[in-house]
């Protein structure tokens, strides 16, 4: 009897000690896991949530990225979905975005609108004979959030003052187009003061004609990049809040008196930084690993010079608010660098495959300064041109004696594919000739019907070459 | 401008292009993505000084040279067709059973002597295929061009049609290139989703054959058996090696091959700088100080991975890219260990 009870006592007891060692099993897997936030930075329509949506479904089906040397060397095993690691902000629905670009027909997902975010966790087989020793299969979670690139351009924000900043945007101004497109807003501004009462009605107006002059900014031709702040033309939650409520004033000669428009419209700025601009930064900024930031060049080259400008100048001054550097065990300790960048042309899909040099030659023009000073913070830059979703096939035809390299597919809002000669990128400094008036007429696309069908992963333009950049050393 | 190359279309200037439709039904045979490979290909130039083989090119002869040997030989061939009528004139009055034999005999000899020659040019001409291929790929991979490496693609499958173990190889490769890749991008996943299987394959066998030369010039108990044993081992890596990557050579085929090889180490070292040799040898002085046949033994395995490996170099359809250079250094510490198993 005794001898019962001994054998039954042991056994429970062989039994914690087997469930306790299997949950100190998965919670030193859990330790062992690397994790890897992944920025992806880019202007208002340069395809973010299409590329953050490919980039899932290519690493979940792993059928079309054969320059990931861990897919070459047949070290991946698989990808998975997993919640975020902030249990505050949505998940990024990629589901409801690939139901989009699968539908039929397909269509591309709506903008935006907030952000989002999504962890993937990749399993693999790490080279080093150590480390398998330790740990025969490795994890590696990759955070990747989504959000309007709108936003983007509140970050040069943080470093200004209301003073720098109506400075700034008035002199930005004083230039055509904008000079045209904010006329009634600056009609508002030579009727007010900054010494006036404040008084709310009267901000309520300059905000309204300030907000009615971004959007304005946004839908025209020049299609411009650099508007702040990026929540008066994409809102979100905060709507009608009293937050969006301020406009730049021209600063008078002298310090303002406290109590006045001005003061009002300071503390109003102060408060859009530090609730919105930082609060933004520092939950999904602030610990970045690595950056892609998503450059739409041929958008830029359809709206002309003007435009090309204010994106240069757009993507140099919202790149300074992240910590670039050189990654290492210090790093760790101090604070998250970012420690690669790749600086990506999207849609390349949109001229023939023989222009991606081209494309590429004219995106390290454009980016030149924001390169070089993250170089300069000692963080790794490449450049690449790529397309999250391949739309077209290049083909070659003969037009007038001539052979073209064309691309065949259905342009936005048809029907019917069709071959096209969409224009070529030239490969020198002189990108609009003075003889022509519109050089570029870059159309877009529609998502080919039936993409995705074959189970292989969206079909893409180098996104294997770009994910093996900003994250092969992080699953050798 | 009706031979306009893809990276002449870039430059606007002299030739600007407006964008223009064109219709897709427009009957133009021309407007598919096949011809959009073959368009590009005739206008890439083939860079045969390139590379390992202009350093291994040996100086040319007089013309009196050829002449000579060729009058030699047909001097001798007369001669032996000569002996040989007169061989079975004397066969036949002897006996008529003997002269079949010997008409049968003689038949058997001149028939396999064609058949020989035939493989070896066989075999001399594949070399010499993959000597272009490999000239191709290069230039292909640095031209920057688009379009014309599909058609290079395809040239190497149909170098490698009968290759069972590579069809899959070549299945998968179908289906990873499309029309966006550059032709450097298409020759690199020529190289990684093909070659690299074979080049784990090839070096496999290098780290074989030097194990086998170090440990038997340990053992043998004279100079000139060693000499013997390295000869045969390496002639026999050769072969394997260029079997492997599609060579064939025949008999006459791999000595040219071998000597290829040997001027390459001794123009160009290959594999590593010359000073990598003295840190062989150096590392080999360790063993050498327990026992001198042991250093020889290993500095022989080196030898013989270094020929190993300039054969791979040789015999691969597609050079050597920067990042999967083969290395002595693996088999380098693969030798290290040989001392302990032969004591």
């Amino acid at each position: 009897m005794k001898f019962l009870k001994w054998n039954q006592l042991a056994h429970v007891g062989e039994q914690a000690l087997g469930q306790a060692l299997g949950h100190v099993n998965v919670l030193a897997g859990r330790v062992m896991e690397g994790t890897l936030r992944l920025g992806v930075t880019g202007l208002r329509r340069s395809g973010k949530t299409v590329f953050v949506t490919s980039l899932i479904d290519n690493l979940i089906r792993g059928g079309r990225l054969p320059f990931m040397d861990v897919i070459a060397a047949n070290r991946f095993l698989a990808a998975r979905l997993r919640a975020g690691p902030d249990r505050t902000s949505p998940r990024f629905s990629y589901e409801k975005y690939l139901a989009a670009l699968t539908a039929s027909p397909p269509h591309w997902p709506a903008a935006t609108t907030g952000v989002s975010q999504l962890r993937l966790a990749l399993r693999f087989l790490p080279t080093s004979p150590l480390r398998r020793s330790i740990q025969p299969m490795a994890t590696l979670n990759l955070d990747v959030i989504d959000y309007p690139g709108e936003w983007l351009m509140d970050l040069p924000m943080l470093n200004q003052s209301y003073r720098d900043w109506s400075t700034h945007t008035l002199e930005l101004t004083e230039h055509q187009p904008r000079r045209q497109l904010g006329a009634r807003w600056l009609h508002w501004l030579s009727t007010v003061t900054p010494d006036l009462r404040p008084d709310e009605s009267l901000a309520r107006e300059g905000a309204a004609l300030y907000t009615d002059y971004l959007h304005a900014c946004r839908r025209s031709q020049s299609n411009l990049s650099l508007v702040q702040p990026g929540r008066f033309i994409e809102p979100g939650e905060l709507a009608g809040t009293p937050l969006l409520t301020f406009c730049p004033l021209p600063p008078g000669n002298g310090e303002p008196r406290a109590h006045s428009l001005w003061g009002l419209m300071n503390e109003r700025f102060e408060a859009y930084k530090s609730m919105v601009v930082r609060r933004f930064f520092v939950e999904h900024f602030a610990r970045l690993d690595r950056q892609i930031v998503l450059v739409d060049v041929l958008g830029m080259l359809n709206a002309g010079p003007a435009a090309l400008y204010d994106m240069r100048m757009a993507l140099t001054a919202c790149l300074e608010a992240f910590h670039h550097g050189r990654g290492g065990w210090l790093s760790r300790l101090t604070g998250h660098q970012i420690d690669r960048v790749l600086f990506a042309a999207t849609k390349a899909d949109h001229v023939a495959a023989s222009q991606h040099t081209n494309m590429r030659n004219l995106l390290d023009m454009l980016v030149s300064e924001a390169r070089n000073a993250i170089r300069f913070e000692g963080a790794t830059v490449d450049t690449l041109a790529l397309a999250a979703v391949k739309c077209t096939e290049t083909v070659t035809t003969e037009h007038q004696g001539r052979k073209l390299a064309c691309i065949q597919g259905t342009p936005l809002g048809r029907q019917r594919a069709t071959v096209l000669f969409p224009g070529s990128i030239p490969d020198g400094p002189d990108l609009f000739p003075e003889n022509v008036s519109q050089p570029y007429r870059f159309l877009d696309f529609e998502p080919p019907a039936g993409v995705g069908r074959d189970g292989r992963g969206l079909p893409n333009i180098r996104l294997d070459q770009a994910l093996n950049f900003l994250l092969g050393d992080h699953l050798a | 401008m009706t031979n306009t190359s893809y990276q002449d279309m870039g430059r606007p200037a002299s030739a600007w292009q407006a964008p223009v439709e064109l219709d897709l039904h427009h009957p133009d045979p021309a407007a598919s993505p096949a011809a959009s490979a073959a368009a590009g290909s005739a206008g890439h130039q083939r860079n045969d000084t390139a590379g390992l083989v202009a350093l291994a090119a040996w100086p040319q002869w007089s013309w009196a040279v050829p002449a000579f040997l060729g009058g030699l030989a047909t001097l001798v061939l007369v001669a032996l067709a000569f002996d040989a009528t007169d061989l079975m004139g004397r066969s036949f009055a002897s006996s008529s059973v003997l002269g079949v034999l010997v008409t049968v005999v003689l038949a058997m000899t001149v028939g396999t002597a064609i058949k020989l020659a035939l493989d070896e040019m066989i075999s001399i001409r594949r070399l010499r295929h993959i000597d272009s291929l490999r000239a191709e790929a290069d230039s292909l991979a640095r031209a920057n061009g688009h379009g014309s490496a599909l058609a290079f693609a395809d040239t190497l499958g149909d170098f490698y049609a009968g290759r069972a173990d590579l069809a899959p190889a070549l299945h998968a490769l179908g289906h990873t290139v499309n029309d966006a890749h550059s032709d450097a991008e298409v020759i690199a996943l020529i190289d990684r989703q093909v070659l690299s299987a074979l080049d784990q394959r090839a070096y496999r066998c290098v780290l074989m054959a030097s194990r086998d030369t170090a440990i038997a010039t340990a053992l043998s108990p004279s100079a000139a058996l060693d000499v013997a044993i390295v000869l045969w081992r390496n002639l026999k890596l050769v072969r394997e090696v260029a079997t492997l990557y599609g060579a064939r050579p025949g008999q006459f085929g791999s000595w040219r091959l071998m000597r290829r090889m040997l001027a390459n180490l001794a123009v160009a070292g290959v594999t590593d700088s010359v000073g990598h040799v003295a840190i062989d040898a150096l590392g080999g002085s360790l063993a050498a100080a327990i026992s001198t046949r042991l250093g020889q033994g290993m500095i022989n395995g080196l030898l013989t991975a270094r020929i190993g490996i300039a054969a791979m170099t040789l015999c691969r359809p597609v050079g050597f890219s920067a990042d999967n250079k083969p290395n002595l250094r693996r088999i380098r510490s693969e030798l290290m260990s040989v001392p302990k198993e032969v004591l």
